[in-house]
């Protein structure tokens, strides 16, 4: 190669790597925007749907749409790119980050979405006014894939077995001992799955009267009902043997419930809301969803994930996001989002419209995670609340439920880590 | 030989120097740095001491760590040296149905990690996999591989025993054909049966070659990550957490850079220690056969 034609190729090399982190820092023409996604699947498609709609409908602002791979994943990568000054325009993050986020003070507010879409948020699924210590506040986050905790059976196995679903914890019991299935030393078929973690603790601490953080700012971790919590757990796998703990950690243990269940090796279990259309789509038996058991009450954290704009993000990139939030947020969008997936609308004038078209008679499983939502408990938004959740909380119930540990003990050696620098 | 003028040398290291001080010694004295700071990428460092360490030891989890990563590398060490050993001296023969069962035996190795992962997942299922299945077909107990805290790392273990024993056959195969086949040849007219000739001709002679596949694997086993993030995220009850994949939970999923720059750092003394025992013993090694 002569001396000119290395000299070109190095050239080339060299614009290719610059274009290549122009590109992560996100450089583009006026009104093109960059989103950052962690939805899989149907989900996935799903929302790029409604962005093409949007694209069609308007021709001012153009959104590109990129997965991050899934909530956790997504969060490092925001906060990489915040780090770097390569964030998005506009992505979503899960509720228990929220204020974490906040504190740090990278987050724009999104006030400028107009008051009508605020006021038409739904009040249950927008954590208006949640801040632990409260005060006023800017709005930095604006709730759109909210989900709650829900069960879902096999109701051909429920028929057959002359089995309801359970309205209690002693009721889960019966049921989950009548679904299982042993072979010698082996489970087929277990009554009831769910994965060992914190969001469905926090269901479990609801439903027992206690909660994470006290309006004081301290973290009980619900105290007693949080002992309840563990302990309801440990009798269902060690003493009853009828609940299977799942294999893997956050979502691959979710899938791996997903998958029990599809699989007919699990009669019932707890996941997301979200996977409503999934399950009703490819279960070979038909799927149905109540309520989580009560046993003080019946209680239910929300799930799923907020859109916020990452600090930074200014001037003709900062209007034509909130443009794209703005419309997202219509009941339209809002609905065709919530009855393509499962999650809730997040809209007070679209859910009056999904009433009012009958939606709810024809999906009756959507009017059980409907109806379930005046149970739904927001989060109480502390600083703290993220470090609780991934440090304090879910390593240790796996610990506490597998290896059949004193809740006690595990419950206050919890407490003591969040004071860990 | 003597430089032409004397900055010669340094002119020569120093493309090295660069790559090996920005790659490697710079990092490692940010992170050691980092480590006296707490620090989530978001909001200024705070600095604390050695609040880290503190917690760290204080806690358990750095005793924790470093015990498993011990007990996943000396598993990992031992069986792949052995059946890798074992395999070389069988299968160090001519013909096709050898070499196509050398062949086998190294694809696992040029395999990636989460491809293997994804696989072993499969098998692995402790109710629907192949293993558990078979085992119960035939009427042997099973165990809950992966989802077992007494049993996941081990498992973990045997699955890079199987990709990388590949790595340690074909080094010790090369490692066979330098020794003369005269001195075999004259052992076996002397009386030596195959064990006699293995264990007095050949081991000794392969003993660099040992330490060699030794090393690199110790090295390998260390460094496990993709396998545990694809097989057991550090499960159940962080009994897969390993070194590697704490620091990775610690830095991507706590947002703690300084207590994973704290585990980092003593990761870095920890396999320091470590290269130094071996490469002590493999001095003595060296020295015991010159004074023989």
């Amino acid at each position: 190669m002569s001396r000119f034609r290395r000299r070109q190729a190095l050239a080339a090399a060299a614009a290719l790597g610059a274009s290549a982190l122009g590109g992560c820092a996100g450089r583009r023409r006026p009104g093109e925007i960059s989103l950052w996604f962690s939805y899989g699947g149907k989900n996935r498609k799903v929302l790029l749907k409604l962005v093409e709609q949007f694209h069609r409908v308007q021709s001012a602002v153009r959104v590109h749409a990129t997965f991050q791979g899934d909530y956790f994943e997504g969060l490092v990568k925001l906060r990489t790119g915040l780090f770097v000054g390569a964030s998005p325009t506009l992505t979503h993050v899960v509720g228990e980050v929220v204020p974490y986020l906040t504190q740090a003070g990278v987050l724009e507010p999104l006030d400028g979405v107009g008051q009508a879409v605020i006021d038409d948020l739904q009040p249950a699924l927008a954590q208006r006014g949640t801040f632990v210590g409260g005060g006023d506040r800017p709005l930095v986050a604006l709730p759109f894939n909210r989900s709650t905790p829900v069960a879902y059976y096999n109701v051909s196995l429920f028929r057959q077995l002359g089995l309801e679903p359970p309205q209690t914890w002693a009721q889960l019991r019966q049921t989950a001992r009548a679904a299982t299935v042993t072979a010698g030393d082996s489970t087929t078929r277990w009554g009831f799955e769910c994965p060992i973690d914190w969001w469905f603790w926090v269901a479990l601490v609801g439903q027992a009267g206690g909660q994470i953080i006290e309006p004081d700012g301290t973290v009980s971790l619900g105290g007693e009902a949080g002992v309840a919590a563990i302990e309801h757990w440990q009798q269902l796998v060690h003493e009853d043997r009828t609940m299977k703990p799942p294999p893997g950690r956050d979502y691959n243990a979710w899938e791996a419930t997903n998958n029990d269940f599809l699989a007919g090796r699990a009669a019932m279990i707890w996941t997301s809301t979200a996977f409503l259309r999934y399950f009703e789509e490819n279960a070979e038996f038909e799927v149905a969803t109540a309520p989580l058991p009560r046993r003080e009450r019946h209680a239910v954290p929300t799930g799923g994930t907020f859109f916020v704009m990452p600090k930074g993000v200014s001037g003709p990139d900062r209007e034509a996001g909130l443009t794209f939030l703005r419309w997202m947020m219509q009941p339209a969008q809002a609905n065709a989002w919530a009855t393509a997936t499962g999650y809730m609308t997040v809209s007070s004038r679209g859910l009056s419209t999904l009433q009012g078209s009958g939606f709810f008679d024809t999906h009756p499983n959507d009017r059980v995670t409907l109806e379930q939502l005046a149970y739904a408990q927001p989060w109480p938004w502390a600083p703290a609340l993220f470090r609780v959740q991934r440090e304090a909380v879910q390593p240790r119930l796996e610990e506490a439920v597998l290896e059949h540990r004193d809740p006690r003990a595990i419950l206050a050696q919890a407490r003591r880590s969040i004071v860990n620098p | 030989m003597r430089a032409a003028k004397p900055w010669h040398p340094y002119a020569l290291l120093l493309p090295t120097a660069l790559v090996l001080g920005l790659f490697f010694i710079y990092p490692l004295l940010l992170a050691g740095y980092r480590s006296f700071f707490a620090w989530d990428l978001l909001t200024e460092p705070t600095f604390v001491g050695v609040a880290h360490y503190r917690t760290l030891i204080g806690s358990g989890e750095l005793l924790a760590v470093a015990l498993r990563t011990l007990s996943y590398g000396v598993v990992v060490v031992t069986f792949s040296v052995t059946f890798g050993l074992a395999l070389a001296v069988a299968l160090n023969r001519q013909g096709a149905l050898y070499a196509f069962v050398r062949g086998a035996v190294f694809s696992a190795y040029i395999v990636s990690w989460v491809a293997v992962g994804l696989l072993w997942l499969w098998i692995l299922d402790g109710e629907a996999g192949v293993l558990s299945r078979s085992l119960r077909a035939i009427g042997l107990p099973t165990a809950d591989w992966l989802s077992d805290p007494d049993v996941a790392l081990y498992t973990l273990a045997a699955v890079t025993v199987w990709k990388i024993t590949g790595y340690a056959m074909v080094i010790f195969l090369a490692g066979l054909q330098d020794i003369p086949k005269s001195m075999l040849e004259a052992a076996a007219l002397d009386g030596a049966n195959r064990w006699r000739r293995f264990w007095h001709i050949t081991w000794p002679l392969l003993r660099p070659t040992v330490a060699f596949v030794g090393t690199t694997s110790l090295i390998l086993s260390f460094q496990a990550f993709d396998i545990v993030r694809v097989m057991t995220q550090g499960g159940p009850v962080k009994s897969t957490t390993v070194f590697v994949y704490a620091i990775y939970e610690q830095v991507f999923m706590n947002l703690r850079v300084g207590r994973a720059s704290a585990l980092t750092v003593v990761f870095f003394a920890l396999l320091v220690g470590l290269t130094m025992v071996q490469l002590w013993a493999w001095r003595l090694g060296a020295k015991q056969r010159v004074a023989t």
